[in-house]
């Protein structure tokens, strides 16, 4: 029915946008890697990894997902891997953390693709801000985004609202995001209002010093007055 | 093809290959194999990076000094072919080219079996077109040729391929006057073109006498100059690219005074507004000048922040893009940001959602106010202070109160530490407490 109303003839330059129109679409991207317990001897990989994109809510992201490119480090044989469909994921072994590219094409190729930087890890570091949980699946780091779709192109808004679930399982991510948002979003906002306060404060500070800089040279020059008389 | 299975790693052929050491019988073959079964192994602790820096691919240890043991890059020996050579023979041949047909020999291979003589192929005769009697006196004559010395002309072509140089040497001068080379092409196509139009062919080549003459008389003149022309033209093309050099330096300079002017007249502007101010400053304290004028450092003050770019193009961008600094925001404006988020326990890129991005670029902008806040405080504190010393050093004795709350920058009132101070240089060296002193 949805699909009678729309027009039909989705051309390479029927991509009249939709002004005003904003979809978003959460994702996760990072990577799980298991530790092999020793180092492998042929070639010294110590991990398995996997790096993968992935939609936040459940849905075939395929609907409107041409491709996406993971470019890993330039020693691995064709670094270049490219999957066209869900899952979004490339597994290797190996013995080092690198920038893995990510680079997520669209169905509608007048939408500009968009691209991320992992850093692939395999090692728990303290100290920094990488989610390195163990759940039995060994090291997993993984960051939220959101793809923003700013006035999208009249088929890739009818991509966007017609996706599809894609597990019928319930959808869950290694990180609780929604509670990490909350989180977040707390201290940023009680951060905030500490440095507004702080803020305040020096003005004031700032206020009395000027003035009291004016104060000072007037009666230095006062003083100056005085002397000039004797 | 043992050399490229030996680089490639790859196992000797069960069957050897036919060398000339496995008809000869030779025990290298064997020394070979035994040496590329030795294998060093890494000794414990060693790290894997230094053990292959010292130990190739291959296992072997390191050459010490140069040896000459294995075939390496050296070029094998011609492989004795088993086949036996092929036969030459000294054979007789002809030249169709000749017409004496005088006997020559050569070398060859008598499995080629007798074939024509290969150069044979290069026997090429030029057609020199002929003319008759009639034909030359109804189309060919010449003011400057007679039809004898025309018909001389041709034979010449015909003898000498259209050799022209060949043919301008040979010319009879007895019986005709001397001709350039140019003379001669100039009549041989002029006279080819017309008995080519005669025969009805359309593309007629033409030949400019006139041009071919100025091109060699120029190439002789250039050829002509003696050694002070040539050096004369040389030193006249250096004064050249000198006097063009000083006109590009004359340009550019005017074009900077331009700038120089352009940037004065702005200043002069600026100058004139603090002109005014200047005497005023100058009556209250003309001991000590203040160099710092703390008023339009507080102006600057007032409009600090991070201003972030809207994203209301059109198209697909990253929530988390949102966050990011805009290149005006200098190095040390996000170094202090950082340090203050590290300070406050927050993550320096946090989960990228919109109500995140908007507090948290709400909050990175107040944290630059607060700094540049904290700086103009800072070189304010420093201002009392000098004024503070000037007045003492005016009033022998007395001294002026600071108020208390602009003392010790370091420690808010409230007991919080405030973050990323800029480090106030005492250079007066301030008596440590202002305290029992009154004006």
């Amino acid at each position: 029915m949805e699909n009678m109303s729309l027009p039909t003839d989705f051309g390479p330059d029927s991509g009249g946008r939709i002004k005003g129109m904003c979809i978003v679409k959460p994702i996760v991207y990072g990577n799980v890697a298991r530790y092999f317990g020793k180092k492998r001897e042929e070639d010294g990989h110590t991990h398995q990894w996997t790096v993968y994109v992935k939609p936040y809510y459940n849905e075939d992201m395929s609907a409107y997902v041409k491709k996406v490119h993971f470019k890993l480090h330039e020693s691995y044989s064709n670094p270049n891997r490219i999957v066209v469909k869900p899952p979004y994921e490339i597994s290797e072994t190996g013995w080092g953390e690198f920038e893995v590219v990510i680079k997520i094409h669209f169905s509608d190729s007048n939408e500009r693709p968009v691209t991320m930087y992992h850093i692939l890890k395999l090692f728990h570091t303290g100290g920094t801000n990488d989610i390195g949980v163990e759940q039995g699946k060994g090291l997993v780091s993984e960051s939220y985004d959101e793809i923003v779709f700013q006035d999208p192109t009249q088929l890739m808004h009818h991509l966007l609202t017609n996706s599809k679930p894609l597990a019928m399982s319930s959808w869950e991510h290694n990180t609780n995001f929604e509670e990490k948002k909350k989180k977040t979003l707390k201290a940023i906002i009680d951060a905030k209002q500490k440095v507004r306060s702080e803020i305040i404060m020096l003005k004031n500070r700032l206020k009395l010093a000027r003035e009291t800089i004016s104060q000072f040279k007037e009666e230095i020059a006062k003083t100056q007055e005085n002397q000039y008389v004797i | 093809m043992a050399d490229v299975r030996d680089i490639m790693e790859l196992e000797q052929p069960a069957t050897p290959e036919i060398t000339r050491e496995s008809i000869i019988g030779s025990d290298k073959l064997k020394k070979r194999t035994f040496t590329t079964t030795k294998v060093s192994r890494r000794p414990e602790g060693m790290h894997r990076e230094v053990f292959a820096l010292l130990y190739n691919d291959n296992k072997d240890a390191p050459a010490l000094f140069p040896s000459d043991t294995s075939n390496g890059y050296k070029q094998t020996k011609i492989k004795l072919g088993m086949r036996k050579p092929r036969k030459w023979e000294w054979i007789p041949f002809t030249n169709p080219a000749r017409t004496d047909g005088a006997v020559f020999y050569h070398w060859r291979r008598p499995s080629d079996g007798p074939k024509e003589y290969p150069f044979a192929k290069f026997n090429k005769k030029i057609e020199v077109p002929t003319y008759t009697d009639a034909i030359y006196q109804q189309h060919l004559q010449s003011e400057d040729w007679t039809k004898e010395e025309t018909d001389h002309l041709m034979d010449l072509a015909q003898r000498f391929d259209l050799r022209f140089i060949i043919m301008s040497d040979r010319y009879d001068t007895e019986k005709f006057s001397k001709r350039s080379v140019e003379d001669l092409k100039d009549r041989y196509h002029k006279v080819c073109g017309t008995l080519a139009k005669i025969s009805g062919e359309k593309k007629v080549y033409h030949y400019d006498a006139d041009h071919e003459r100025r091109r060699k008389e120029q190439l002789k003149r250039l050829y002509d100059r003696t050694p002070e022309q040539i050096e004369e033209e040389q030193s006249l093309l250096n004064e050249l690219k000198k006097i063009e050099a000083r006109k590009k330096e004359r340009e550019r300079k005017t074009q900077d005074l331009q700038k120089l002017i352009s940037q004065a007249d702005n200043q002069g502007d600026s100058l004139r507004k603090s002109d005014k101010k200047l005497p005023k400053k100058k009556l209250a304290n003309p001991a000590r000048p203040s160099r710092v004028d703390t008023s339009h450092i507080l102006q600057a003050v007032e409009t600090a922040g991070i201003k972030f770019p809207d994203y209301k193009n059109s198209g697909v961008s990253l929530r988390s893009q949102r966050m990011k600094l805009p290149a005006n925001v200098g190095q040390k404006k996000s170094k202090g940001i950082e340090q203050m988020l590290q300070e406050m326990e927050l993550e320096l890129n946090p989960t990228p959602t919109e109500e995140i991005c908007l507090n948290f670029n709400e909050l990175r902008s107040d944290m630059v106010l607060h700094m540049e806040l904290k700086a103009a405080l800072a070189t304010c504190e420093f201002e009392l202070q000098s004024l503070r010393h000037q007045y003492e050093a005016l009033n022998p004795g007395k001294s002026l109160a600071i108020p208390p709350q602009l003392l010790s920058s370091t420690t808010e009132q409230d007991g919080t530490k405030l973050i990323g101070n800029a480090e106030i240089i005492d250079v007066v060296g301030s008596p440590g407490t202002p305290s029992g002193s009154g004006t």
